[in-house]
Protein backbone atom coordinates (compact mmCIF):
# COMPACT_ATOMS: atom_id res chain seq x y z
CA UNK A 1 0.00 0.00 0.00
CA UNK A 2 3.08 2.37 0.40
CA UNK A 3 3.28 4.98 -2.18
CA UNK A 4 6.11 6.72 -3.72
CA UNK A 5 6.43 9.47 -6.71
CA UNK A 6 6.33 8.16 -10.18
CA UNK A 7 9.53 8.14 -11.87
CA UNK A 8 10.20 10.96 -14.17
CA UNK A 9 12.82 12.52 -16.21
CA UNK A 10 11.38 16.17 -14.98
CA UNK A 11 14.36 17.24 -12.19
CA UNK A 12 12.65 18.03 -9.31
CA UNK A 13 15.42 18.94 -6.38
CA UNK A 14 15.50 22.19 -5.16
CA UNK A 15 17.55 24.05 -2.49
CA UNK A 16 15.45 25.26 0.20
CA UNK A 17 18.08 27.81 1.81
CA UNK A 18 20.61 25.26 1.91
CA UNK A 19 18.32 22.48 2.64
CA UNK A 20 18.74 19.91 -0.46
CA UNK A 21 14.98 18.62 -1.12
CA UNK A 22 14.89 15.65 -3.59
CA UNK A 23 11.55 17.58 -4.63
CA UNK A 24 9.90 20.44 -3.76
CA UNK A 25 6.83 18.76 -1.57
CA UNK A 26 7.37 18.45 2.35
CA UNK A 27 4.24 18.35 4.81
CA UNK A 28 3.10 21.25 6.97
CA UNK A 29 4.11 21.09 10.65
CA UNK A 30 1.59 19.44 12.91
CA UNK A 31 0.02 17.92 10.17
CA UNK A 32 2.15 14.87 9.76
CA UNK A 33 3.49 13.50 13.37
CA UNK A 34 7.20 12.55 12.80
CA UNK A 35 6.28 10.87 9.66
CA UNK A 36 5.04 7.21 11.25
CA UNK A 37 2.06 8.22 11.23
CA UNK A 38 1.58 8.01 7.57
CA UNK A 39 4.48 5.50 6.86
CA UNK A 40 1.32 3.05 5.85
CA UNK A 41 0.59 5.30 2.96
CA UNK A 42 3.85 6.83 2.08
CA UNK A 43 7.17 6.51 1.41
CA UNK A 44 8.97 9.37 4.00
CA UNK A 45 12.01 8.93 2.93
CA UNK A 46 10.12 10.00 -0.88
CA UNK A 47 9.34 13.15 0.22
CA UNK A 48 10.85 16.63 -0.10
CA UNK A 49 11.64 16.53 3.27
CA UNK A 50 9.04 15.73 6.40
CA UNK A 51 8.97 18.61 8.88
CA UNK A 52 8.17 17.62 12.29
CA UNK A 53 5.26 18.63 14.34
CA UNK A 54 6.44 21.35 16.59
CA UNK A 55 8.62 20.70 19.87
CA UNK A 56 9.07 22.23 23.03
CA UNK A 57 11.82 22.00 25.30
CA UNK A 58 9.89 19.77 28.17
CA UNK A 59 6.37 18.88 26.39
CA UNK A 60 2.92 20.65 26.39
CA UNK A 61 -0.11 19.10 27.03
CA UNK A 62 -1.96 21.38 24.42
CA UNK A 63 -5.56 22.56 25.06
CA UNK A 64 -9.01 21.75 26.25
CA UNK A 65 -11.55 19.54 23.60
CA UNK A 66 -13.33 20.18 21.42
CA UNK A 67 -10.00 20.85 19.31
CA UNK A 68 -11.39 20.75 16.04
CA UNK A 69 -14.50 22.35 14.13
CA UNK A 70 -15.38 21.62 10.35
CA UNK A 71 -16.03 24.59 8.43
CA UNK A 72 -16.66 25.48 4.39
CA UNK A 73 -14.09 24.28 2.45
CA UNK A 74 -12.23 24.25 5.55
CA UNK A 75 -11.36 23.04 9.38
CA UNK A 76 -10.60 25.14 12.57
CA UNK A 77 -8.22 23.80 14.81
CA UNK A 78 -6.47 24.47 18.23
CA UNK A 79 -4.74 21.85 19.32
CA UNK A 80 -1.84 23.75 21.15
CA UNK A 81 1.08 22.61 19.90
CA UNK A 82 0.64 19.22 22.62
CA UNK A 83 4.17 17.73 22.31
CA UNK A 84 5.69 15.26 24.30
CA UNK A 85 9.27 17.41 24.60
CA UNK A 86 12.32 17.56 22.91
CA UNK A 87 13.64 14.88 24.34
CA UNK A 88 11.57 12.08 22.87
CA UNK A 89 11.82 13.81 19.32
CA UNK A 90 15.58 13.23 19.18
CA UNK A 91 15.39 9.97 21.02
CA UNK A 92 12.28 8.54 19.08
CA UNK A 93 11.18 9.84 15.71
CA UNK A 94 14.03 11.35 14.79
CA UNK A 95 16.12 7.64 14.33
CA UNK A 96 13.34 6.00 12.97
CA UNK A 97 13.39 9.00 10.05
CA UNK A 98 16.75 8.93 9.89
CA UNK A 99 16.69 5.05 9.50
CA UNK A 100 14.43 5.09 6.79
CA UNK A 101 16.04 7.63 5.34
CA UNK A 102 14.12 10.81 4.94
CA UNK A 103 15.01 13.84 4.93
CA UNK A 104 14.04 16.04 8.53
CA UNK A 105 12.90 19.69 9.19
CA UNK A 106 12.12 19.86 12.90
CA UNK A 107 9.50 22.78 13.39
CA UNK A 108 10.59 24.47 16.53
CA UNK A 109 8.31 25.92 19.47
CA UNK A 110 9.14 27.80 22.58
CA UNK A 111 7.39 30.01 25.13
CA UNK A 112 10.19 31.89 25.96
CA UNK A 113 13.16 32.83 23.41
CA UNK A 114 15.15 31.14 25.70
CA UNK A 115 13.11 28.02 25.11
CA UNK A 116 13.93 27.96 20.74
CA UNK A 117 17.69 28.40 21.53
CA UNK A 118 17.40 25.41 23.81
CA UNK A 119 15.60 23.31 21.55
CA UNK A 120 17.82 24.24 18.77
CA UNK A 121 20.58 23.42 20.96
CA UNK A 122 19.22 20.07 22.31
CA UNK A 123 19.19 19.26 18.55
CA UNK A 124 22.46 19.91 17.58
CA UNK A 125 23.66 16.28 17.80
CA UNK A 126 20.75 14.66 16.28
CA UNK A 127 19.86 13.75 12.73
CA UNK A 128 18.28 16.74 11.23
CA UNK A 129 18.32 18.89 7.77
CA UNK A 130 16.74 21.61 8.69
CA UNK A 131 15.03 23.88 11.51
CA UNK A 132 11.73 25.29 10.79
CA UNK A 133 11.34 28.28 13.85
CA UNK A 134 7.47 28.50 14.66
CA UNK A 135 6.80 31.84 15.63
CA UNK A 136 2.92 31.81 13.99
CA UNK A 137 1.17 29.26 16.11
CA UNK A 138 -2.21 31.16 16.96
CA UNK A 139 -3.11 28.72 19.63
CA UNK A 140 -0.66 29.18 22.48
CA UNK A 141 -0.74 32.02 25.10
CA UNK A 142 3.01 32.64 24.62
CA UNK A 143 5.54 32.06 22.05
CA UNK A 144 3.88 31.76 18.70
CA UNK A 145 2.16 33.99 16.89
CA UNK A 146 2.62 36.36 19.78
CA UNK A 147 6.13 36.50 18.93
CA UNK A 148 5.62 36.39 14.97
CA UNK A 149 3.38 39.70 14.99
CA UNK A 150 5.86 41.91 16.02
CA UNK A 151 9.05 42.86 13.92
CA UNK A 152 11.52 43.47 17.12
CA UNK A 153 10.37 40.29 18.33
CA UNK A 154 10.94 38.24 15.26
CA UNK A 155 14.34 39.48 15.17
CA UNK A 156 15.32 39.17 18.15
CA UNK A 157 14.26 35.17 18.43
CA UNK A 158 15.72 34.86 14.69
CA UNK A 159 18.94 36.22 15.73
CA UNK A 160 19.05 34.15 18.97
CA UNK A 161 18.00 30.44 16.86
CA UNK A 162 20.50 31.65 14.13
CA UNK A 163 23.78 32.05 16.77
CA UNK A 164 22.88 28.54 17.91
CA UNK A 165 22.76 26.50 14.71
CA UNK A 166 24.70 26.75 11.41
CA UNK A 167 22.30 24.30 9.88
CA UNK A 168 19.31 25.73 7.23
CA UNK A 169 16.73 28.04 9.45
CA UNK A 170 13.56 28.39 8.11
CA UNK A 171 11.32 30.96 9.98
CA UNK A 172 7.61 30.33 9.76
CA UNK A 173 5.18 33.34 9.74
CA UNK A 174 1.65 33.70 10.50
CA UNK A 175 -0.62 35.61 8.24
CA UNK A 176 -2.30 36.99 11.05
CA UNK A 177 -0.78 40.41 10.52
CA UNK A 178 -1.15 44.05 8.56
CA UNK A 179 2.05 43.42 6.53
CA UNK A 180 3.44 40.09 6.29
CA UNK A 181 6.33 41.58 3.92
CA UNK A 182 7.59 43.51 6.80
CA UNK A 183 7.70 40.37 9.19
CA UNK A 184 9.45 38.37 6.80
CA UNK A 185 11.59 41.18 5.86
CA UNK A 186 12.89 41.39 10.21
CA UNK A 187 13.43 37.29 9.64
CA UNK A 188 15.79 37.98 6.46
CA UNK A 189 17.49 40.52 8.06
CA UNK A 190 18.15 38.26 11.04
CA UNK A 191 19.72 35.50 9.86
CA UNK A 192 16.74 33.12 8.19
CA UNK A 193 17.36 31.09 5.31
CA UNK A 194 14.07 30.95 4.08
CA UNK A 195 10.69 31.73 4.97
CA UNK A 196 8.18 29.29 5.50
CA UNK A 197 4.12 30.55 5.03
CA UNK A 198 1.00 30.52 6.12
CA UNK A 199 0.06 29.50 9.11
CA UNK A 200 -3.51 28.98 10.09
CA UNK A 201 -5.60 32.30 10.02
CA UNK A 202 -7.00 33.05 13.43
CA UNK A 203 -10.89 31.89 12.94
CA UNK A 204 -13.51 30.95 14.93
CA UNK A 205 -16.71 28.69 14.51
CA UNK A 206 -20.18 28.81 16.20
CA UNK A 207 -22.91 26.83 17.25
CA UNK A 208 -26.10 28.81 16.77
CA UNK A 209 -28.73 25.96 18.15
CA UNK A 210 -26.16 25.99 21.49
CA UNK A 211 -24.75 29.54 21.10
CA UNK A 212 -21.89 27.93 22.06
CA UNK A 213 -18.28 28.29 20.77
CA UNK A 214 -17.29 25.12 18.57
CA UNK A 215 -13.71 25.13 19.73
CA UNK A 216 -13.09 24.99 23.48
CA UNK A 217 -10.52 27.63 23.68
CA UNK A 218 -12.89 29.47 20.85
CA UNK A 219 -10.58 30.41 18.53
CA UNK A 220 -8.28 28.57 16.38
CA UNK A 221 -6.10 28.32 13.53
CA UNK A 222 -8.42 27.87 9.78
CA UNK A 223 -6.94 25.81 7.59
CA UNK A 224 -7.50 23.84 4.38
CA UNK A 225 -8.64 24.29 0.25
CA UNK A 226 -10.47 27.39 1.91
CA UNK A 227 -7.51 29.57 2.90
CA UNK A 228 -5.58 29.07 -0.45
CA UNK A 229 -6.04 32.19 -2.24
CA UNK A 230 -5.04 33.88 0.63
CA UNK A 231 -1.72 32.03 1.03
CA UNK A 232 -1.29 32.80 -2.48
CA UNK A 233 -1.29 36.12 -1.92
CA UNK A 234 0.82 36.34 0.90
CA UNK A 235 3.45 34.20 -0.60
CA UNK A 236 3.76 36.14 -3.80
CA UNK A 237 4.32 39.38 -1.16
CA UNK A 238 6.98 37.78 0.53
CA UNK A 239 8.62 36.27 -2.39
CA UNK A 240 8.58 40.01 -3.91
CA UNK A 241 9.94 41.24 -0.36
CA UNK A 242 13.01 39.10 0.09
CA UNK A 243 15.94 37.22 -1.27
CA UNK A 244 15.85 34.09 0.20
CA UNK A 245 13.46 31.10 -0.51
CA UNK A 246 9.75 30.46 0.37
CA UNK A 247 8.37 27.91 1.85
CA UNK A 248 4.54 28.00 0.23
CA UNK A 249 1.66 26.47 1.89
CA UNK A 250 -2.23 27.20 2.88
CA UNK A 251 -4.99 24.97 1.27
CA UNK A 252 -2.70 22.53 -0.84
CA UNK A 253 -4.01 19.55 -1.86
CA UNK A 254 -3.00 18.88 -5.87
CA UNK A 255 -0.24 19.09 -8.13
CA UNK A 256 -1.87 22.25 -9.53
CA UNK A 257 -1.65 23.95 -6.01
CA UNK A 258 1.46 23.58 -5.48
CA UNK A 259 2.72 24.57 -8.96
CA UNK A 260 0.58 27.94 -8.75
CA UNK A 261 2.67 28.20 -5.02
CA UNK A 262 5.50 27.97 -6.89
CA UNK A 263 4.60 30.35 -9.53
CA UNK A 264 3.85 32.85 -7.05
CA UNK A 265 7.48 32.44 -5.96
CA UNK A 266 7.99 29.59 -3.41
CA UNK A 267 10.36 27.54 -4.00
CA UNK A 268 9.36 24.42 -2.21
CA UNK A 269 5.89 23.45 -0.97
CA UNK A 270 4.11 21.88 1.85
CA UNK A 271 1.01 19.92 2.34
CA UNK A 272 -0.76 20.16 5.53
CA UNK A 273 -4.37 19.52 6.32
CA UNK A 274 -4.64 17.56 3.25
CA UNK A 275 -3.46 14.77 4.88
CA UNK A 276 -6.14 14.63 6.64
CA UNK A 277 -8.74 14.02 3.67
CA UNK A 278 -6.31 11.85 1.48
CA UNK A 279 -3.41 9.84 3.50
CA UNK A 280 -1.33 9.98 0.43
CA UNK A 281 -1.51 13.62 -0.55
CA UNK A 282 1.60 14.05 -0.40
CA UNK A 283 2.87 12.10 -3.17
CA UNK A 284 -0.57 12.59 -4.85
CA UNK A 285 1.01 16.05 -5.16
CA UNK A 286 4.53 14.97 -6.50
CA UNK A 287 2.88 13.08 -9.11
CA UNK A 288 0.84 16.13 -10.14
CA UNK A 289 3.89 18.67 -10.46
CA UNK A 290 5.48 15.61 -12.66
CA UNK A 291 2.33 15.07 -14.49
CA UNK A 292 2.14 19.63 -14.77
CA UNK A 293 6.01 19.34 -16.12
CA UNK A 294 5.63 16.79 -18.58
CA UNK A 295 2.74 18.14 -19.79
CA UNK A 296 3.85 21.37 -19.92
CA UNK A 297 7.29 20.38 -21.12
CA UNK A 298 9.09 21.92 -17.86
CA UNK A 299 12.43 20.04 -17.53
CA UNK A 300 13.05 21.11 -14.55
CA UNK A 301 11.03 21.99 -11.36
CA UNK A 302 13.41 25.33 -11.04
CA UNK A 303 11.76 26.22 -13.90
CA UNK A 304 8.65 26.92 -12.04
CA UNK A 305 9.56 29.65 -9.47
CA UNK A 306 8.32 32.97 -9.54
CA UNK A 307 7.21 32.19 -13.17
CA UNK A 308 4.40 33.98 -12.75
CA UNK A 309 3.59 36.25 -16.00
CA UNK A 310 2.35 39.44 -14.46
CA UNK B 1 -1.65 -4.82 11.27
CA UNK B 2 -0.88 -1.86 8.73
CA UNK B 3 -3.73 0.36 8.08
CA UNK B 4 -4.85 0.51 4.28
CA UNK B 5 -7.04 3.13 2.50
CA UNK B 6 -9.23 1.22 0.54
CA UNK B 7 -11.52 2.24 -2.38
CA UNK B 8 -14.75 0.59 -1.00
CA UNK B 9 -17.52 -0.11 -3.43
CA UNK B 10 -21.04 0.24 -1.49
CA UNK B 11 -22.97 -2.76 -1.75
CA UNK B 12 -26.08 -1.70 0.28
CA UNK B 13 -26.89 1.28 1.65
CA UNK B 14 -30.64 1.25 3.83
CA UNK B 15 -32.16 2.50 6.87
CA UNK B 16 -32.72 -0.30 8.93
CA UNK B 17 -35.25 2.67 11.00
CA UNK B 18 -35.64 5.57 13.25
CA UNK B 19 -32.90 7.47 11.44
CA UNK B 20 -29.98 4.77 11.51
CA UNK B 21 -28.62 3.29 8.60
CA UNK B 22 -26.64 0.11 7.78
CA UNK B 23 -24.01 0.23 5.11
CA UNK B 24 -22.25 -2.88 2.94
CA UNK B 25 -19.53 -2.01 1.29
CA UNK B 26 -16.48 -3.90 -0.50
CA UNK B 27 -13.34 -3.92 1.18
CA UNK B 28 -11.63 -7.16 1.51
CA UNK B 29 -8.17 -6.14 2.91
CA UNK B 30 -9.78 -4.13 5.92
CA UNK B 31 -11.97 -6.86 6.49
CA UNK B 32 -9.68 -9.31 6.85
CA UNK B 33 -7.55 -6.83 9.31
CA UNK B 34 -10.51 -5.75 11.50
CA UNK B 35 -10.92 -6.64 15.40
CA UNK B 36 -13.31 -5.77 17.66
CA UNK B 37 -13.76 -2.19 18.24
CA UNK B 38 -12.20 -1.03 15.57
CA UNK B 39 -12.97 1.76 13.52
CA UNK B 40 -12.91 3.27 9.35
CA UNK B 41 -12.39 6.72 8.50
CA UNK B 42 -14.49 7.13 5.60
CA UNK B 43 -14.13 9.86 3.39
CA UNK B 44 -18.08 10.24 1.83
CA UNK B 45 -17.72 11.56 -2.05
CA UNK B 46 -19.55 14.67 -3.31
CA UNK B 47 -18.93 16.92 -0.61
CA UNK B 48 -15.65 18.78 -1.28
CA UNK B 49 -16.71 21.72 0.89
CA UNK B 50 -16.83 19.24 3.79
CA UNK B 51 -13.73 17.97 3.69
CA UNK B 52 -12.92 15.78 6.48
CA UNK B 53 -13.37 12.03 7.12
CA UNK B 54 -16.15 10.45 9.43
CA UNK B 55 -15.48 8.17 11.67
CA UNK B 56 -17.49 4.95 11.73
CA UNK B 57 -17.80 1.71 14.14
CA UNK B 58 -17.22 -1.52 12.75
CA UNK B 59 -20.20 -3.49 12.75
CA UNK B 60 -19.44 -6.62 10.77
CA UNK B 61 -16.40 -7.41 9.33
CA UNK B 62 -16.86 -10.54 7.10
CA UNK B 63 -13.20 -11.59 5.90
CA UNK B 64 -14.43 -13.73 3.24
CA UNK B 65 -17.03 -12.06 1.71
CA UNK B 66 -14.26 -9.32 2.04
CA UNK B 67 -17.47 -7.11 3.12
CA UNK B 68 -17.72 -4.46 5.94
CA UNK B 69 -20.88 -2.95 7.30
CA UNK B 70 -21.19 0.25 9.39
CA UNK B 71 -23.87 1.45 11.24
CA UNK B 72 -24.53 5.42 11.32
CA UNK B 73 -26.70 7.65 12.87
CA UNK B 74 -28.13 10.55 10.72
CA UNK B 75 -26.61 13.39 13.02
CA UNK B 76 -25.50 15.76 10.33
CA UNK B 77 -23.94 16.80 7.02
CA UNK B 78 -21.94 13.92 6.49
CA UNK B 79 -24.06 11.44 7.54
CA UNK B 80 -26.73 12.82 5.91
CA UNK B 81 -24.95 13.19 2.79
CA UNK B 82 -24.45 9.35 3.07
CA UNK B 83 -28.08 8.43 2.81
CA UNK B 84 -28.01 9.30 -0.93
CA UNK B 85 -25.36 6.87 -1.96
CA UNK B 86 -26.57 3.89 -3.58
CA UNK B 87 -24.69 0.55 -4.38
CA UNK B 88 -22.35 1.31 -7.41
CA UNK B 89 -21.06 4.87 -5.84
CA UNK B 90 -18.26 3.72 -3.40
CA UNK B 91 -16.33 5.80 -0.11
CA UNK B 92 -12.72 5.70 0.74
CA UNK B 93 -12.22 3.80 3.98
CA UNK B 94 -9.37 4.05 6.32
CA UNK B 95 -8.83 0.95 8.59
CA UNK B 96 -9.11 -0.90 10.19
CA UNK B 97 -8.18 1.53 12.75
CA UNK B 98 -7.58 1.95 16.76
CA UNK B 99 -7.64 -0.34 19.71
CA UNK B 100 -10.23 -2.75 20.10
CA UNK B 101 -12.15 -4.20 22.73
CA UNK B 102 -9.47 -6.58 25.20
CA UNK B 103 -11.36 -8.32 27.40
CA UNK B 104 -9.14 -10.19 30.25
CA UNK B 105 -7.52 -13.45 28.94
CA UNK B 106 -9.85 -16.25 29.78
CA UNK B 107 -12.67 -14.10 30.35
CA UNK B 108 -16.02 -16.34 31.79
CA UNK B 109 -19.16 -14.02 32.07
CA UNK B 110 -19.33 -10.99 30.33
CA UNK B 111 -21.78 -8.37 30.05
CA UNK B 112 -22.24 -5.70 27.35
CA UNK B 113 -24.08 -2.61 27.11
CA UNK B 114 -24.94 -0.86 24.06
CA UNK B 115 -26.86 2.69 23.60
CA UNK B 116 -28.29 3.46 20.33
CA UNK B 117 -25.73 3.15 17.94
CA UNK B 118 -22.99 1.90 20.60
CA UNK B 119 -24.36 -1.62 19.11
CA UNK B 120 -22.59 -2.20 16.21
CA UNK B 121 -18.77 -1.80 17.59
CA UNK B 122 -20.16 -4.08 20.46
CA UNK B 123 -21.33 -7.08 17.88
CA UNK B 124 -18.59 -8.28 16.82
CA UNK B 125 -16.63 -8.53 20.34
CA UNK B 126 -19.85 -10.52 21.16
CA UNK B 127 -19.32 -13.18 18.28
CA UNK B 128 -16.15 -13.26 19.79
CA UNK B 129 -16.76 -13.88 23.41
CA UNK B 130 -19.52 -16.35 22.77
CA UNK B 131 -16.95 -18.23 20.10
CA UNK B 132 -14.39 -18.50 23.27
CA UNK B 133 -17.02 -20.04 25.02
CA UNK B 134 -17.89 -17.14 27.22
CA UNK B 135 -21.37 -16.66 28.98
CA UNK B 136 -22.25 -13.02 27.37
CA UNK B 137 -25.25 -11.65 28.65
CA UNK B 138 -25.98 -8.00 26.55
CA UNK B 139 -28.40 -5.03 27.34
CA UNK B 140 -29.25 -2.59 24.58
CA UNK B 141 -30.80 0.89 24.79
CA UNK B 142 -32.76 2.59 22.55
CA UNK B 143 -34.94 5.89 22.24
CA UNK B 144 -37.45 3.74 20.60
CA UNK B 145 -38.26 0.06 19.09
CA UNK B 146 -37.52 0.88 15.55
CA UNK B 147 -34.37 2.28 16.75
CA UNK B 148 -33.16 -1.34 18.54
CA UNK B 149 -31.95 -1.88 14.74
CA UNK B 150 -28.93 -4.79 16.31
CA UNK B 151 -31.53 -6.76 18.33
CA UNK B 152 -32.02 -9.62 16.30
CA UNK B 153 -28.49 -10.41 15.40
CA UNK B 154 -27.27 -9.89 19.14
CA UNK B 155 -30.10 -12.51 19.58
CA UNK B 156 -29.21 -14.81 17.18
CA UNK B 157 -25.38 -14.85 18.46
CA UNK B 158 -26.44 -14.98 21.72
CA UNK B 159 -29.16 -17.69 21.54
CA UNK B 160 -31.33 -15.85 23.40
CA UNK B 161 -32.99 -12.54 23.83
CA UNK B 162 -31.06 -9.75 24.91
CA UNK B 163 -32.27 -7.77 27.58
CA UNK B 164 -33.74 -4.36 26.16
CA UNK B 165 -34.82 -1.16 27.04
CA UNK B 166 -36.76 2.12 25.24
CA UNK B 167 -36.68 5.67 26.45
CA UNK B 168 -40.71 5.51 25.51
CA UNK B 169 -41.36 2.02 26.62
CA UNK B 170 -42.60 0.44 23.29
CA UNK B 171 -40.26 -2.33 23.83
CA UNK B 172 -38.36 -3.56 26.51
CA UNK B 173 -38.22 -2.20 29.97
CA UNK B 174 -39.31 1.67 30.00
CA UNK B 175 -36.70 4.40 30.45
CA UNK B 176 -32.97 4.24 30.56
CA UNK B 177 -31.23 0.86 30.59
CA UNK B 178 -29.08 1.76 33.60
CA UNK B 179 -31.37 0.00 35.76
CA UNK B 180 -30.88 -3.53 33.22
CA UNK B 181 -27.24 -3.15 33.86
CA UNK B 182 -27.69 -2.89 37.69
CA UNK B 183 -29.75 -5.66 38.34
CA UNK B 184 -27.70 -7.89 35.98
CA UNK B 185 -24.43 -7.04 37.89
CA UNK B 186 -26.64 -7.99 41.14
CA UNK B 187 -28.17 -11.17 40.08
CA UNK B 188 -24.84 -12.23 38.63
CA UNK B 189 -23.12 -11.46 41.85
CA UNK B 190 -26.05 -12.74 43.74
CA UNK B 191 -25.33 -16.22 41.90
CA UNK B 192 -21.77 -16.49 43.22
CA UNK B 193 -20.91 -15.88 39.59
CA UNK B 194 -20.30 -12.77 38.80
CA UNK B 195 -19.07 -10.94 35.97
CA UNK B 196 -15.75 -10.28 34.70
CA UNK B 197 -15.93 -8.17 32.09
CA UNK B 198 -18.18 -5.06 31.08
CA UNK B 199 -17.87 -2.98 28.00
CA UNK B 200 -20.20 -0.50 27.38
CA UNK B 201 -20.57 1.55 23.69
CA UNK B 202 -23.01 4.61 23.64
CA UNK B 203 -23.66 7.77 24.84
CA UNK B 204 -20.96 9.55 27.14
CA UNK B 205 -23.34 9.99 30.32
CA UNK B 206 -24.43 6.27 29.95
CA UNK B 207 -20.72 5.15 29.74
CA UNK B 208 -19.78 6.99 32.83
CA UNK B 209 -22.55 5.85 35.03
CA UNK B 210 -21.77 2.14 33.18
CA UNK B 211 -18.12 2.23 34.48
CA UNK B 212 -18.93 3.71 37.99
CA UNK B 213 -21.30 0.99 38.13
CA UNK B 214 -18.90 -1.36 36.92
CA UNK B 215 -16.17 -0.24 39.31
CA UNK B 216 -18.29 -0.60 42.53
CA UNK B 217 -19.43 -4.15 41.73
CA UNK B 218 -15.18 -4.62 41.11
CA UNK B 219 -15.64 -5.87 37.28
CA UNK B 220 -12.87 -4.35 34.98
CA UNK B 221 -14.25 -2.11 32.80
CA UNK B 222 -14.00 -0.81 28.80
CA UNK B 223 -15.38 1.82 27.24
CA UNK B 224 -15.09 2.65 23.47
CA UNK B 225 -14.94 6.41 23.17
CA UNK B 226 -15.87 9.00 20.59
CA UNK B 227 -14.43 12.43 19.49
CA UNK B 228 -14.17 14.82 17.12
CA UNK B 229 -11.45 13.38 14.72
CA UNK B 230 -9.37 14.82 11.38
CA UNK B 231 -6.76 12.72 10.76
CA UNK B 232 -7.81 8.96 11.94
CA UNK B 233 -4.22 7.79 11.78
CA UNK B 234 -2.56 9.47 14.86
CA UNK B 235 -1.12 12.34 13.71
CA UNK B 236 -3.18 15.50 14.53
CA UNK B 237 -3.96 15.12 18.33
CA UNK B 238 -7.51 16.52 17.54
CA UNK B 239 -9.43 13.41 19.64
CA UNK B 240 -7.88 13.44 22.46
CA UNK B 241 -9.30 12.53 25.62
CA UNK B 242 -8.66 12.95 29.42
CA UNK B 243 -6.96 9.81 31.07
CA UNK B 244 -4.89 9.44 34.10
CA UNK B 245 -2.07 8.96 31.64
CA UNK B 246 -2.67 12.33 30.44
CA UNK B 247 -4.11 13.24 26.87
CA UNK B 248 -4.43 9.91 24.61
CA UNK B 249 -5.62 9.82 21.11
CA UNK B 250 -8.89 8.47 20.72
CA UNK B 251 -8.33 7.13 17.73
CA UNK B 252 -4.76 5.10 17.53
CA UNK B 253 -4.68 4.75 21.64
CA UNK B 254 -8.43 3.82 21.53
CA UNK B 255 -11.01 4.05 20.72
CA UNK B 256 -11.65 1.30 23.55
CA UNK B 257 -10.31 2.52 26.77
CA UNK B 258 -10.09 0.29 30.24
CA UNK B 259 -12.67 2.61 32.30
CA UNK B 260 -10.64 3.27 34.79
CA UNK B 261 -7.89 5.43 33.10
CA UNK B 262 -10.61 7.57 31.57
CA UNK B 263 -11.00 11.14 33.59
CA UNK B 264 -14.85 11.94 32.88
Amino acid sequence: MQRSPKETSVKLAVNLGGLAMKNPVTTASGTFGAGREYHDFVDVAALGAVTTKGVSLNGWEGNASPRIAETASGMLNSIGLQNPGVAHLKEVELPWLAERGATAMVNVSGHSFDEYVAVIEALEEAPVAAYEVNISCPNVDAGGMTMGCHGPSVEKVVSMCRAATKRPLIVKLTPNVTDVAEIARAAEAAGADAISLINTLLGMAIDARTRTPKLARVVGGFSGPAVKPVALRMVWQVAQAVKVPVLGMGGISTGEDAVEFMLAGATAVAVGTANFVNPTATVDVIDGVIDYCEEQGVADVNELIGALKC
Amino acid sequence: MALCNENAPILVNEEAGCNIWLMTVAAPEIAAAARPGQFVHVRVPGMDDHILRRPLGIYVADAQAGTVDMMYQVLGFGTDRMTALVPGDAVELIGAIGRGWQPPAGCKRALVVAGGVGSAPLYPLVEELKASGAEVTAVLGASTIDALVARERYGAVLGCEPACSTDDGSFGRAGFCTPLVEEALAAAAAEGAPYDYVACCGPEPLMRIVAAMAADAGVFCEVSLERRMACGVGACLSCVVDTVAGKRRACVDGPVFPASEVVW
